[in-house]
């Protein structure tokens, strides 16, 4: 019994290397045919199905990868020319090459024939092991039950299919052409169909370290990375804390309906995003109905007094450093309600024996709140909160949404870069792709941004997927 | 006569541009024929004439004719209306024509990003032709079919619409520069001849007058007005020399201005709410904004050119950059024949008259320009009289952050006390950048 | 002692209504904006000084060539629906492989599936822009259902939250019955998950209406009636239409925000319910 559970696990265990150098003639086969492996073990449906798959993959990188792969070196060379013909009033277009397609099409292509050598690496092993179970005479499932194992042991094949598929052609192929984008010098300069561009090696990386009179990057890049860790840390500190106090308040037993109070705050986050941000952001303009009313009252007059103001209003969204304040405060009249529910739910659990022997200690409110409440709440929701951090490195809409076409940057080394005092990496790189077509600069921060936020996540995550927590609520 | 001499100030704002229209090679004198049917233009074999191409064009057209054509939000109606006077012209041609809205002003933005997937007609402002020649979104008017469009508009505008010596975009009005709107209950017509008056008028009146400083298009007027050059040079890039000796006393005026208090930064946006509640009394503005400033002014809504203001004690003309709204053809369309007859449809003196009357639009054609009602129109009087001030916007886009900047700080009073001189420096440095 | 007491009331009273009011006078000027009679925005006056029913039958009854309300709103509709159905299915599919199975390589794939999350969003869409190009589905409504349920499978992380503390005894009781690991998910894990599934359903409906630039990049048409109503109402705000349009802005913004204001707590109950359900047991 124990020897065959361990021929078992040898069967499981074996190499690409043995497989190749110890299986039959079907296997090796198989390295040319992959349906080989099959048929000779009468698994003919897997064997058609193998060779089928085989031979799609040639066809399409034939057909589709190779005119581009060879390309991929250059990246092209024959520009696009147009002929006009003013008598039939048509054009010719030439057979030009667009660098970006080929880019493009040559990284599908690369990702594809990686897969597939994994299949066929993959494919190997298997019909080794086919053989292997030959030999031992051991049971071969037939078509049938390979399928069924499709929705029992191997049911998460089934299940990952389509959404990895989906993930491969939204993620990771345009993960993977923007960095290699990072090493050309696709820039308004240079932008298909009309221009070529073409592998510039680490340029880009270098412009984005150094600081000179032209080129600016260095400085910006210094700047707005300063600027975004900062706008993370305090965006998700005070959200985080406004929520729990919120919670609290609503919750605390002297409050009259509390589910009245909790709907009347929630109303203000259900309405859209873009709309409230857009709306809050004509609602501080510098002539807008805030200031109007600041004005009547006098408040712009005193914060004119005291030199907080130099113009005659509050340039609310306009001067670098108010506007930095007023992002923080308006994400926490956007973020508390949201971190105020998630609160509540989190606080109605707070196991109320450990609060009842504290008070009876003679601890005050505030020391229980310190002392009982908020490292609980910090347990329960501490990865939560570093998601909401490496979330807000990304917040694109706050940021955005406010300060696009109403902030003017006062840096003029920042506007040599086209970024601005408020901006985010994110935001940086969306204008950089946006407005100025600077492809390559925004692949390299794109880069940085997700360096960044993988090491924030692994550190939060490894505790959450490898110290075992999941199976903690069983 | 006074007609001519309007039309003769829209026409020759600029010498080389109007050398550039009578060498237009494609245009044949010779082959002009009789006022009534097509006037016979361009097209580089004489032999065959415009009627024949288009019937065969007509004849070789199979199937429908798919076009979308894009025209600013504001434009909507208009553009329609002509589209189906453009369907009902041609009724044996099966069209389906579709009609987007995209402003002017931000066409560039979203054709750059994928040019094949433009539109195939569309309208832009003239600052946006460099960059959309570079990318290739503008197919060259190689040839004309329906008038000749170089005789037929403003030497300025086709010089807007020409690069290289190749025109790529057709005219379709010469009103997009900008000049002084004022309310003549505050101003008197001799008040408005210099800022100084101006904002002594306009203090007393407890009204403020605005000019988008924080906005490289408007700072430029005060720049170049005191005789500071912004060029652009061959590779794109721009040649700068607001630094130069002097540099600091324009800077300084600027400062002056706003010190006042009544001379104040405020966007388009803003200055329209501003007009409408009547806190300002005049601002530097463009025809777009004459609907509101009528509405709101009555009938002392009034136009001049832009005022002389004071650097270091001497009166200097503020300048400008002349404006230009063009229709251009997309190289990728395809039906490309059609596109273009199209195009010089919607720019034909008919259509500018039309779109003249519909909304206001200064034409860049001559005959539609000599018209009485437009010669009578404050607005594009004003900027007519701004024309002999104004310069073409031949502007790379490392301009654009750097001019905002400056006058950002400049509108602010100069916050951080930075030595102008410095300012000025790192604006140039900024203006003049190599393309990154 | 009572009288302590009242006072504390009183001043928990004052102190949420205060706050309420913070929270609630932007979504005011919402209102009273979208009912104002001035097109434009009003700078001088909270609220308008005339009030009409203009702006909504103006955005609902007079679709002209820039302003199409109805059809943004079916459109992004059909959109919404299409996105929330394939999502969901996507994400509790990978959410049960990856906390009620045990296969080689299961944390490499949740790792490595977070990271990707992480790369941001704004720069992929150019990239996602020509690669749905290439399979011509730019400027069509399927091709934005693509592009924002293909990739949710990777947003796996609350509902497999959630699953994880499902007992591990109900699903071995139904192995041992004979039930096979797709009728397990079906018939026991899926009914167990319905607030979370709820959650999920209703978030991924919301992603439609509020996402513009994505939308903005992908439908390029430039024709009004293609669009969202995110971008759509985004344009409205244009500065050159900013005058004309900023009430009848409010006016859409306030008629799609009812039925998702309606939405949305729905989802939070659910969200908390779910959420916290797993936390207690931590």
């Amino acid at each position: 019994m124990k020897a065959e559970k361990d021929q078992k696990k040898k069967i499981n265990k074996t190499t690409f290397a043995t497989a190749l150098a110890k299986g039959d003639i079907w296997v090796k086969l198989s390295t040319v045919i992959m349906g080989a492996g099959y048929f000779a073990r009468k698994q003919i449906v897997n064997g058609i199905l193998m060779t089928a798959v085989e031979i799609g993959f040639i066809l399409l990188v034939v057909l589709f990868g190779v005119p581009s792969l060879s390309k991929f070196g250059t990246l092209g060379d024959v520009q696009m020319e147009l002929k006009f013909d003013p008598l039939t009033l048509q054009s010719t277009i030439n057979d030009y090459d667009n660098s970006f397609m080929i880019l493009l099409t040559s990284v599908i292509t690369l990702f594809f024939i990686f897969v597939f050598i994994m299949l066929w690496i993959w494919n190997i092993k298997l019909v080794y092991r086919l053989q292997l179970k030959k030999q031992n005479g051991e049971h071969i499932n037939t078509f049938r039950e390979d399928l069924r194992a499709l929705v029992n042991d191997r049911f998460h094949i089934t299940l990952l299919a389509l959404p990895t598929v989906g993930v491969v052609l939204m993620n990771i192929i345009p993960i993977l052409v923007l960095i290699a984008v990072a090493f050309t010098n696709y820039d308004q300069k240079h932008m298909p169909p009309n221009s070529l561009f073409t592998w510039v090696g680490f340029d880009n990386f270098k412009n984005l370290f150094t600081s000179s009179m032209t080129i600016s990057f260095g400085y910006a890049f210094r700047k707005i990375l300063g600027w975004t860790l900062l706008w993370a840390v305090l965006a998700t500190v005070t959200t985080f804390i406004g929520g729990i106090l919120l919670a609290k308040l609503i919750n605390s037993a002297t409050t009259k309906w509390p589910a009245f109070w909790r709907t009347l705050f929630v109303i203000a986050i259900a309405v859209p995003q873009f709309v409230t941000l857009l709306l809050v952001r004509n609602f501080f303009s510098d002539s807008g109905i805030v200031n109007t009313i600041c004005a009547n009252i006098g408040l712009t007059q005193v914060l004119r007094g005291i030199g907080l103001v130099r113009v005659n209003y509050i340039p609310f969204l306009t001067d670098p450093n108010w506007a930095k304040v007023m992002i923080i405060l308006i994400n926490i009249w956007v973020g508390v309600p949201y971190q105020m529910l998630i609160a509540t739910g989190v606080l109605m659990n707070i196991p109320t024996d450990q609060i009842e022997s504290a008070r009876l200690d003679g601890a005050n409110k505030f020391q229980i709140f310190c002392k009982i409440t908020m490292p609980y709440v910090l347990f329960v929701q501490g990865p939560a909160l570093i998601t909401d951090f490496v979330k807000n490195i990304n917040n694109f809409n706050v940021i955005y949404l406010l300060t696009q076409d109403v902030f003017i940057t006062s840096d003029q080394q920042l506007a040599a870069s086209n970024a601005k005092e408020v901006d985010l990496l994110v935001t940086w790189l969306f204008r950089l792709t946006n407005e100025y077509y600077n492809y390559k600069m925004a692949s390299v921060i794109g880069i940085i941004v997700f360096i960044i936020c993988a090491i924030f996540t692994l550190l939060s995550f490894s505790r959450m997927i490898a110290g075992g927590r999941e199976e903690e609520y069983r | 006569m006074r007609k001519k001499l309007l039309s003769l100030v829209l026409a020759g704002t600029m010498v080389a541009g109007l050398l550039a229209g009578c060498g237009n090679k494609s245009n044949n004198p010779s082959q002009s024929s009789q006022p009534g049917s097509t006037p016979g233009v361009s097209s580089q074999s004489p032999e065959v004439s415009n009627d024949d191409i288009i019937a065969n064009l007509i004849a070789n057209t199979n199937g429908t004719v798919k076009l979308t054509v894009w025209a600013s939000e504001e434009d909507q109606d208009f553009t329609l209306g002509r589209i189906e006077d453009f369907k009902a012209q041609y009724p044996d041609v099966d069209f389906d024509i579709m009609l987007g809205a995209e402003s002017e002003s931000k066409a560039k933005d979203d054709i750059l990003v994928d040019v094949e997937a433009g539109p195939d007609v569309y309208a832009f402002a003239d600052d946006q032709i460099l960059e959309l020649v570079d990318a290739g979104a503008l197919h060259e008017v190689a040839a004309t079919y329906t008038f000749d469009v170089k005789s037929a508009n403003a030497a300025g505008s086709i010089e807007a619409a020409t690069i290289d010596g190749k025109l790529y975009a057709y005219p379709m009005t010469a009103d997009n520069g900008y000049f002084m709107f004022y309310d003549s209950s505050v101003f008197t017509e001799a008040d408005v001849q210099s800022m100084d008056a101006m904002i002594e008028a306009a203090k007393k009146a407890g009204r403020k007058i605005a000019m988008n400083v924080s906005d490289g298009w408007y700072i430029y007027s005060l720049f170049k007005g005191a005789g500071y050059d912004l060029t652009l040079n061959d590779d794109g890039t721009n040649g700068c020399t607001w630094n130069a000796a002097g540099g600091t006393d324009v800077a300084q005026a600027i400062l002056d201005l706003f010190e006042t208090g009544v001379f104040v930064d405020m966007t388009d946006q803003d200055q329209a709410t501003a007009i409408t509640e009547g806190t300002i009394c005049a601002c530097v503005n463009g025809t777009w904004r004459a609907e509101t400033a009528q509405t709101a002014w009555g009938e002392n809504y009034a136009a001049a050119k832009l005022p002389t203001f004071t650097v270091a004690g001497q009166q200097k003309q503020m300048s400008s950059f002349s404006g230009y709204k063009l229709i251009g053809v997309n190289p990728h369309s395809d039906f490309l024949g059609w596109s273009m007859i199209l195009a010089e449809y919607l720019t034909n003196e008919e259509t500018q008259v039309a779109r003249y009357e519909a909304r206001g639009l200064g034409p860049a054609n001559l005959a539609a320009a000599a018209s009485d009602a437009v010669q009578n129109d404050p607005a594009i009087s004003a900027l007519a009289a701004q024309a002999a001030y104004a310069t073409p916007q031949r502007v790379g886009n490392q301009y654009w952050t750097s001019a905002q900047t400056l006058g950002q700080i400049l509108a602010s009073g100069n916050p951080d006390g930075t030595d102008l001189q410095t300012l000025l420096d790192n604006t140039v440095s900024g203006i003049t950048a190599p393309v990154q | 002692m009572k009288f302590k007491k009242t006072i504390s009331m009183i001043g928990t009273h004052l102190l949420l209504t205060i706050l309420a009011v913070i929270w609630l006078i932007p979504i005011l000027w919402l209102v009273v904006t979208a009912f104002s009679s001035f097109p434009g925005i009003n700078t001088a006056h909270f609220f308008p000084t005339g009030y009409s029913l203009n702006n909504f039958y103006r955005i609902l009854f007079q679709p002209d060539s820039v302003v199409q309300y109805g059809a943004w709103f079916k459109n992004t509709l059909i959109i919404a629906i299409f996105t929330c159905i394939i999502s969901t299915i996507f994400v509790v599919m990978v959410s049960y492989a990856m906390s009620c199975m045990r296969f080689n390589g299961r944390k490499g794939l949740m790792s490595f599936s977070l990271i990707l999350n992480m790369f941001p969003g704004p720069l992929l869409m150019i990239a996602v822009y020509f690669v749905m190009k290439m399979i011509g589905l730019t400027n069509s409504h399927v091709g934005m259902i693509i592009v924002y349920s293909a990739g949710s499978g990777l947003g796996f992380l609350i509902v497999k939250g959630f699953m994880d503390t499902i007992p591990t005894s109900l699903r071995e009781a139904a192995k041992i019955e004979g039930a096979s690991e797709a009728a397990i998910f079906i018939r026991v894990v899926i009914p167990l998950c319905k607030p979370i599934i709820v959650y999920q359903i209703i978030s991924s409906f919301l992603i439609p209406w509020g996402d513009f630039v994505l939308a903005k990049l992908m439908l390029n048409s430039g024709i009004s009636s293609d669009f969202t109503v995110a971008i759509g109402l985004y344009n409205m705000l244009e500065k050159n239409l900013i005058g004309k349009n900023f009430s009848a802005f409010c006016a859409g913004g306030l008629l799609v925000s009812v039925p998702i204001a309606i939405l949305f707590v729905i989802m939070q109950k659910c969200y908390v319910a779910g959420v916290t359900s797993g936390a207690v047991k931590g």
